[in-house]
């Protein structure tokens, strides 16, 4: 199990994070964590800091991304996070994958940016319903771990639009070099 | 990450890419995920009368590892029975690739995807017997 980046950060753990908060938080910890205020301190002070400063980046990227926060606050409730606990996903939701991902491959080819851009927005549509759902998902959980394991399908869900929109940012700076 | 010659060479010059007719009776069509990291899988087999993989081909959406896992797994299967097909086991990919502990999780995917093809073939023949009644 990973650091929990939310008390890395000392905020509260919740899927439904304050974005600007926790941006607001990272840039003041960096801030007072910033080895120029250290540079009269004893060694071991100053490398405590930067040992410091290095979790709060990590912990304030994985807080970002909202399968790493998911992931995180999963295990902040105990529940294992690991390749082998991960649910097979759905036949539906594999065939829907293969296709969009069929998709994006031929659009590549062509060099389709148009086509690319459209696909990207509908499988934003799709990941904002994903998310709200695990945002509802972990509020009516509120912390009981039968109920949160529930979601696991739907974070795999999340998984596999993440790699999709990889994939996306991938080609489009191919194909704009 | 450094890949062994034999994954690089199978990314670079895959074997049986594609896809075969998932509606034709003696095709069957695995569909795996990997849910860890949202890689996708999909092998075809297309098997004569007498149980034999005369053809097959895969396509995925996934790292080097798991396109070369499915590349030698098709490349394995084809003139095999589907009995001996089934008992490919992901090792046997592992060693030959020599794939590192963090990608063993792609040859198990291409197990997986051999198992579904093969699951998928076989319920489409118990479909089409109980449909003619034999």
């Amino acid at each position: 199990m990973s650091v929990d980046p939310f008390r890395t950060l000392g905020i509260d753990p919740r899927f439904d994070l304050d974005l600007e908060a926790l941006d607001t938080r990272h840039r003041d910890l960096s801030a007072a964590l910033h080895p120029d205020r250290y540079t009269t301190k004893p060694a071991n002070e100053r490398r405590m800091a930067l040992d410091r400063a290095i979790n709060v980046n990590t912990a304030w990227r994985q807080l970002r991304d909202p399968v790493q926060r998911a992931e995180r606050l999963l295990e902040h409730h105990g529940i294992a996070i690991s390749e082998t606990t991960a649910p097979k996903a759905s036949p539906t939701l594999l065939m829907e994958m293969m296709e969009v991902r069929e998709e994006l491959s031929e659009a590549k080819q062509a060099r389709d940016l148009d086509r690319i851009g459209k696909l990207g927005q509908s499988m934003s549509a799709k990941e904002a319903e994903v998310l709200e759902a695990l945002r509802l998902g972990f509020v009516s959980a509120a912390g009981d771990v039968n109920t949160l394991r529930t979601l696991l399908p739907t974070l795999g869900e999340l998984r596999y639009l993440k790699r999709f929109f990889e994939e996306v940012e991938a080609i489009e700076e191919q194909l704009l070099d | 990450m450094a890949y062994s010659n034999k994954v690089i060479d199978h990314y670079e010059n895959p074997r049986n890419v594609g896809s075969l007719d998932k509606d034709d009776p003696t095709v069957g069509t695995g569909l795996v995920g990997a849910p860890a990291c949202g890689d996708v899988m999909r092998l075809q087999i297309k098997v004569s009368d007498d149980g034999v993989i005369e053809d097959a081909k895969f396509k995925t959406f996934g790292c080097g590892s798991a396109i070369a896992s499915s590349s030698l797994a098709t490349e394995w299967i084809k003139g095999k029975t589907i009995d001996q097909a089934d008992e490919i086991r992901n090792t046997e990919i592992v060693e030959e690739l020599n794939l590192p502990p963090v990608k063993v999780h792609c040859s198990v995917l291409a197990e997986d995807a051999i198992k579904s093809a093969i699951a998928d073939f076989r319920a489409k023949q118990e479909a089409s017997r109980a449909l003619t009644g034999e």
